[in-house]
């Protein structure tokens, strides 16, 4: 009989000295492509790194590379989060970098990553450019690393897993932050991939997978179960929303009826144009839905209304009821905001304790600089519970998962009760019963009063708050609208827009 | 044009060597008002001049930007940096007339030229900033009478200015008054804005003069935080491959070395960094700092009386005149070492290892700062000013070194500090040959604590730490490092 492709026994795994798997043993037989699922912080990524050989284990993993296939002999993993550095080797970039325009080139290009890569893995450029294609990454190719978006990212390290076609191929969250289409594109892919010999085992809770998967199984408890094709979009066992803090039931104060107003605002980076004459307004209360395909503008148009781009100033915008550039400050600007996206929790300071991160969202800093009042300090408490996040908050942000990282910043995000909550794919990398039970606090803020701008991917993970919506495509505004709203579900009426 | 500190009496002189005041975060309650409403006008969008712009425009300022005709026409760098950002950018004629302060964030040696272009287009009673002093103290520059003179100086890179900014805090910040330019007494009031208006007074403002400013910054530059760190990279290299280290190795851990070391120091002054070393490492560290730190002395004091005198800047403006002969050549031979020209190698070095096998560094580091900061106090130079012109600048300094090694240093660097730096390494090197000579791979390549047993005598290891921690610059760092824990490593290796 033929050796199976990864063979475990008495696998023994800690993560942050927590043993998460205690005498596993599993196997992947040749020709089988597996799903991973489970709650966040259910040890899943740890156990994909133990068999890429990037964590330390006890146990025997045994990994038997076909020596007659052409695919090269490696397990490679793609984390759920991307890297990149600068020319001189420094990742000391923040958020708002790519939206300043600055003649000394600071990152490599697309290409240039691409010829770097292609060269370390003797890997033939021709190969690389119907996936570039595919997933509508060709035009991205002179653009530096740092101008990439959340998507533009994680399709980047897509790219470069379908172009190496590893004979195990291990992706962590692949499908975080693409649109509708490039997800479609992607299950083409990986389908093609595994036809090529390609083995894949896929970290995922979502539904939307390639056909080639034949395997599923969920991690529960330091233990691996196959289950079947139906279980994995179950709903997990739900625990009761706990009662939310007085503090955030209050209604916020508006200092104006206008939160925002553009009038044919243009956003460009030399030759190229981001944003093309967008006019639209957000009144006080009003909740909206943002939407757009990879790469049309949805984090730029963003970043006018939290005061991050430097372009602002030139163009004709109405924040809380003032002309932009009116001598306002952008700390003036933020006060009256909770702002969450992906980038902007990939660039927080990960040095902070869980409790300075949610602490720092008073004063809209990445860090905490400041002493909090006693009031202030009760609210951090308070909320943290109200997050499950108690036992955590002397932590350093960057010992926890990805997961709870995001449920740390997302309590940043409305520690304040601000007038604005912007909320740019906040559920990313959060599991079903967490992005339901955060979209529900959402919906309960919005009660309250509080305005929204929110912006997902998922159709099927939405608030049910969401009453307007407005579409871009390529940097241009293609539709505003009225939800509609049948069955008291939002998903029933938007069409697959991206 | 005559050296402006050479005209002042002793008592003059002494006074404004001075000047030098740690602020309280309540001096800054003001904001940014004392400049709200009134234009900014910057010259140069280089990155100090781009980032500062950012910075004070997202405060709520009126920013532009004023470049050379050619640099317009041209569209230079400089032009596409502030035009994309949306910033207004005129020629000198178009803006100057119009500014309330004019910002002055040119390259040193551009200053003479800028500031006589500039001043006759000078409204009457404008603000004209400086983001150092060499102009006005060692060129003698004299300003028109009703023009303020002022200094706002972020002591990091402009991207770190930027960084830190956004996030919600600041970079440390060096503030002062021209005392022959202040008709309307408006000057502090005005540079506290500023530099509330680029984040600076949340990491911590201290308030100098352009003559401390210029006569610490030269000594640091040009010793310990360039002169020192070429000195004892080059003779770390050497000293490894004559011994039979891997080339390849010695490099990286050269490079990287002081970034990681440098760190501690950083986060803890010297303390923090000796502690890293095993007790007997440490014990060693310690002595032979003490031998560098006799023999560098007199090096180091000749330096500082260079400064003091102006016999430095007087050469140095020599080379200027002859087309930077001396520091075009002395920039070519630094990019012939070996040291330079040696690829880091594939090797993975952990960061306690970057400790245990180039305690050598450690040493000089010790050396280099402990002498630098005792040159400057007795020279009259206050505590706190030598403190940012030695510890706190080391970091940031060795930082460039790990990114492209001493190459790109110099090149970072100014070209006053550049030729500074060369001055000192020419003299440095044959000072320690004869201490080199002693040096063995325990010391720098191989891991300290390889083969020997960890003891050490009570009593000594006792008087070492006593002398490490009792020094004077540790007891200022640690009040001024107090103001600014927030900030964020850059970390490289």
């Amino acid at each position: 009989m033929q050796r199976p492709l990864l063979h475990i026994q008495d696998l023994n795994l800690k993560y942050q000295n927590k043993l998460v798997f205690d005498d596993l043993s599993w196997a992947i037989q040749k020709g089988e492509q597996w799903v991973l699922s489970g709650i966040s912080g259910s040890g899943k990524t740890t156990l994909a790194k133990a068999f890429a050989g990037l964590v330390d284990y006890a146990g025997e993993i045994e990994i038997n590379f076909d020596i007659e296939s052409k695919l090269p002999a490696k397990v490679l993993f793609i984390e759920s989060w991307y890297q990149f550095k600068n020319i001189e080797g420094v990742a000391n970039f923040y958020y708002q970098q790519r939206y300043t325009a600055q003649q000394a080139k600071d990152t490599l290009t697309v290409n240039a990553e691409l010829a770097h890569y292609g060269k370390e893995n003797d890997l033939a450029f021709a190969d690389v450019e119907p996936i570039l294609i595919a997933l509508r990454f060709a035009s991205l190719k002179n653009s530096q690393l740092i101008e990439l978006s959340s998507g533009e990212h994680k399709k980047l390290q897509l790219v470069k897993a379908l172009w190496l076609k590893p004979q195990l191929l291990i992706i962590d969250q692949p499908y975080v932050g693409l649109d509708a289409k490039s997800r479609e594109k992607l299950n083409i892919l990986l389908d093609q991939a595994c036809a090529d010999g390609v083995q894949l085992i896929l970290i995922s809770n979502e539904d939307e997978l390639p056909k080639s998967i034949n395997h599923f199984a969920e991690i529960e408890n330091g233990k691996l179960i196959e289950i079947s094709a139906q279980e994995i979009a179950l709903a997990k066992s739900n625990n009761e929303l706990g009662e939310i803090p007085e503090f955030l039931k209050e209604a916020p104060v508006y200092s104006s009826d206008l939160i925002a107003k553009m009038v044919d605002v243009n956003i460009s980076y030399g030759e190229k144009q981001v944003l093309k004459n967008i006019n639209w307004e957000v009144k006080a209360g009003e909740k909206w839905l943002l939407q757009g395909p990879n790469g049309s503008g949805k984090s730029t148009l963003l970043s006018l209304i939290n005061g991050d781009h430097p372009q602002s100033y030139a163009n004709e915008l109405y924040l809380f009821g003032n002309p932009r550039g009116s001598g306002e400050s952008i700390w003036d600007i933020k006060q009256h905001i909770g702002l969450i996206s992906p980038e902007f929790h990939w660039y927080f300071d990960s040095s902070s304790t869980v409790w300075q991160s949610v602490a720092s969202g008073f004063y809209d800093s990445v860090g905490l600089f400041q002493q909090l009042p006693y009031t202030k300090s009760k609210q951090v408490d308070e909320l943290i519970a109200y997050f499950g996040l108690t036992e955590n908050k002397n932590d350093l942000l960057s010992s926890l998962s990805l997961g709870k990282q995001r449920l740390v910043l997302l309590a940043r995000t409305i520690i304040k009760n601000p007038e604005l909550l912007i909320l740019d794919e906040p559920c990313q990398g959060l599991d079903q019963q967490q992005t339901a039970h955060f979209n529900q606090l959402v919906d309960e803020l919005c009660t309250n009063g509080m305005t929204v701008i929110y912006v997902g991917h998922y159709e099927s993970q939405l608030p049910s708050c969401l009453e307007k919506r407005i579409v871009l495509e390529n940097g241009e505004v293609k539709k505003i609208e009225k939800i509609k709203k049948e069955n008291h579900k939002v998903q029933a009426h938007l069409e697959l827009i991206d | 044009m005559s050296n402006y500190f050479n005209t002042l009496p002793l008592r003059e002189k002494l006074n404004q060597l001075g000047v030098c005041e740690f602020m309280d975060s309540r001096e800054f309650a003001d904001g940014v008002n004392a400049l709200k409403g009134k234009k900014l006008v910057i010259i140069g969008c280089g990155a100090q001049g781009l980032n500062q712009g950012l910075n004070l425009r997202d405060s709520g300022l009126d920013v532009s930007y004023t470049l050379r005709k050619e640099a317009i026409e041209g569209k230079r760098d400089s032009w596409k940096n502030a035009t994309e950002n949306n910033f207004k950018v005129g020629t000198y004629q178009e803006l100057i007339p119009t500014a309330d302060i004019l910002i002055n964030l040119t390259p040193d040696k551009q200053h003479t030229a800028v500031v006589k272009a500039v001043m006759p287009l000078m409204k009457k009673d404008a603000t004209l900033s400086y983001s150092h002093g060499f102009n006005i103290v060692e060129e003698g520059m004299q300003i028109r009478k009703d023009i303020t003179v002022i200094m706002v100086a972020p002591k990091c890179p402009g991207s770190e200015v930027r960084a830190e900014y956004v996030r919600g805090f600041g970079v440390p910040t060096l503030i002062a008054v021209h005392p022959e330019n202040d008709p309307q007494g408006k000057g502090l009031a005005q540079a506290k804005a500023y530099a509330v208006g680029t984040g600076g007074h949340k990491a911590g403002v201290l308030l100098s003069s352009f003559v401390a400013e210029v006569k610490s910054d030269l000594m640091g530059e040009q010793t310990i935080l360039c002169g020192l760190l070429q000195t004892g990279s080059i003779l770390s290299f050497d000293k490894m491959i004559e011994k039979g280290i891997d080339a390849g190795y010695a490099s990286k851990l050269v490079q990287y070395g002081v970034e990681v070391i440098t760190e501690a120091l950083k986060q803890g002054g010297i303390t923090a960094m000796m502690d890293r070393l095993s007790n007997p490492a440490k014990i060693k560290a310690f002595e032979i700092s003490e031998e560098m730190k006799d023999i560098m002395r007199p090096l180091f004091q000749k330096h500082q009386d260079d400064i003091m005198s102006g016999e430095f800047s007087k050469t140095m403006m020599e080379d200027w005149a002859n087309d930077d002969k001396n520091l075009l050549r002395w920039r070519a031979e630094t990019g012939e070492t070996a040291f330079e020209k040696t690829p880091a190698g594939d090797v993975k070095i952990s960061e306690q290892e970057y400790f245990d096998n180039y305690t050598l560094m450690v040493a000089f580091i010790r050396a280099g700062v402990e002498l630098a900061f005792e040159t400057m106090v007795q020279a009259g130079i206050k505590p706190e000013s030598a403190y940012y012109e030695s510890l706190h600048e080391t970091p940031l300094i060795a930082n460039t070194i790990a990114r492209k090694k001493l190459f790109e240093m110099n090149r970072v660097i100014s070209d006053t500090a550049e030729y500074g730096c060369y001055l000192f390494d020419q003299a440095c090197k044959p000072l320690l040959a004869d201490f080199m000579k002693k040096v063995a791979t325990d010391l720098v390549g191989k891991n300290f604590n390889e083969g020997k047993d960890g003891g050490v005598d009570n009593r000594k290891l006792i008087d070492v730490n006593e002398a490490i921690r009792t020094h004077q610059v540790e007891k200022v760092g640690a009040v001024l490092r107090k103001a600014m824990t927030a900030m964020k490593a850059i970390k490289t290796a």
